[in-house]
């Protein structure tokens, strides 16, 4: 049964992926990325598409440039926590490439967002973000040594952490029916 | 689709490869190939319509004898994606490649979907080795990981055209290797 995708840009990755006999699974699992000091998942990642064959994650994004940063952070931390997992993503300007490749160009104003994003490099972007993603290491350091001091046995932190990487794919993330998907 | 204008070499904003570039580089890889093929029975297969004119270049520079054969598939998007949603094999090959050395010539590999797809195909034909040539790589687009033996050029993230590759079945003669100005496959571009 075809999933409701959440965008169309998805849903023809899908039929190319069909097309070449690639098997493909959406959003099959939800990757906790951020947790508060209690231990609660606060931030999770649910890539959209694992393709089993190649062991590989599949990232799709044609948002606008605001998001894709975002969307980055969250990838560059899922890579950080799960450094065992394959994961590419996507941009709007390899999916107007994609379209280009296989003539189908016309497709791509109507599945993607504003031309800038799609020619634009995401260098810029990639600059940003890592002035963020520092920022947020720094806050969770200064997060985790007040833990650490509070008066908790456990220092009030996750001892299996948030920042200890898992080993694989299969090692925890949450399933798609018990996830907090909110990537979107 | 946007008419390309008469002059095929005025739509190719910057040459990429030049016709010596590519010619230095066709020799130096039948020479390598020659060398670790020698004594075996190697079947070089092309895959139609972009490696064309490698294929022809790069088997004479072979300096062992080869047999050569032809596969197409169908591209995503052509015709047969709306009849069918799955790729088709338009030409087989015309002999058996059982205890052959295979060896694929492609033009590029970007995604490595179509590859990943002969790969597997090819594989199933049972032949004694299978290994990858292709003039042109582009790992900035890579969705397939394949391991390739035989590299040309790895080139950027770029839309090119000739020696072969097409925008929409054109520009396959240009001699070289050049990068499509982008108002020749999206008009609006260019503002």
């Amino acid at each position: 049964m075809t999933p409701a995708f959440a965008h169309a840009s998805e849903a023809e990755m899908a039929r190319i992926l069909d097309f070449y006999a690639v098997r493909w699974e959406y959003e099959p699992d939800t990757f906790p990325i951020l947790w508060n000091t209690d231990g609660d998942v606060v931030e999770s990642f649910s890539p959209d598409f694992f393709l089993p064959d190649l062991d590989l994650y599949l990232e799709m994004t044609t948002l606008r440039q605001k998001l894709v940063r975002k969307k980055n952070r969250k990838l560059r931390r899922l890579r950080e926590l799960y450094p065992n997992v394959e994961i590419k993503l996507f941009y709007a300007r390899d999916f107007r490439a994609l379209m280009l490749k296989y003539g189908r160009l016309a497709l791509v104003d109507g599945l993607s967002g504003t031309s800038g994003q799609v020619a634009a490099p995401h260098l810029a972007a990639a600059a940003a973000d890592e002035a963020i993603a520092a920022a947020e290491a720094a806050a969770r350091s200064a997060e985790r040594a007040a833990a650490r001091s509070a008066a908790r046995p456990d220092g009030g932190a996750r001892t299996d952490g948030a920042t200890t990487p898992r080993r694989r794919r299969a090692a925890s993330p949450i399933t798609s029916t018990e996830g907090t998907a909110i990537h979107r | 689709m946007t008419s390309p204008s008469r002059d095929l070499h005025a739509d190719i904003g910057e040459i990429l490869l030049s016709e010596e570039e590519i010619r230095a580089k066709v020799i130096e890889l039948g020479a390598r190939i020659g060398a670790d093929y020698a004594g075996r029975r190697l079947t070089l297969v092309s895959v139609l319509k972009g490696s064309l004119p490698f294929m022809a270049d790069l088997m004479r520079a072979i300096d062992i004898p080869v047999r050569i054969d032809l596969m197409e598939v169908s591209s995503y998007g052509g015709a047969s994606t709306e009849s069918s949603g799955l790729v088709r094999i338009l030409k087989d090959l015309s002999a058996s490649i059982v205890d052959e050395d295979v060896l694929i010539v492609e033009d590029i590999i970007d995604t490595g979907l179509t590859l990943n797809y002969l790969i597997r195909y090819l594989r199933g034909k049972n032949p004694a080795s299978l290994r990858i040539c292709t003039l042109l790589d582009k790992p900035a687009r890579r969705l397939v990981e394949i391991p390739v033996d035989y590299t040309g050029f790895v080139i950027p993230d770029s839309f090119v055209v000739g020696y072969g590759l097409d925008f929409g079945e054109l520009y396959r003669n240009l001699r070289y290797v050049g990068v499509l100005k982008p108002e020749a496959y999206a008009p609006d571009a260019a503002g």
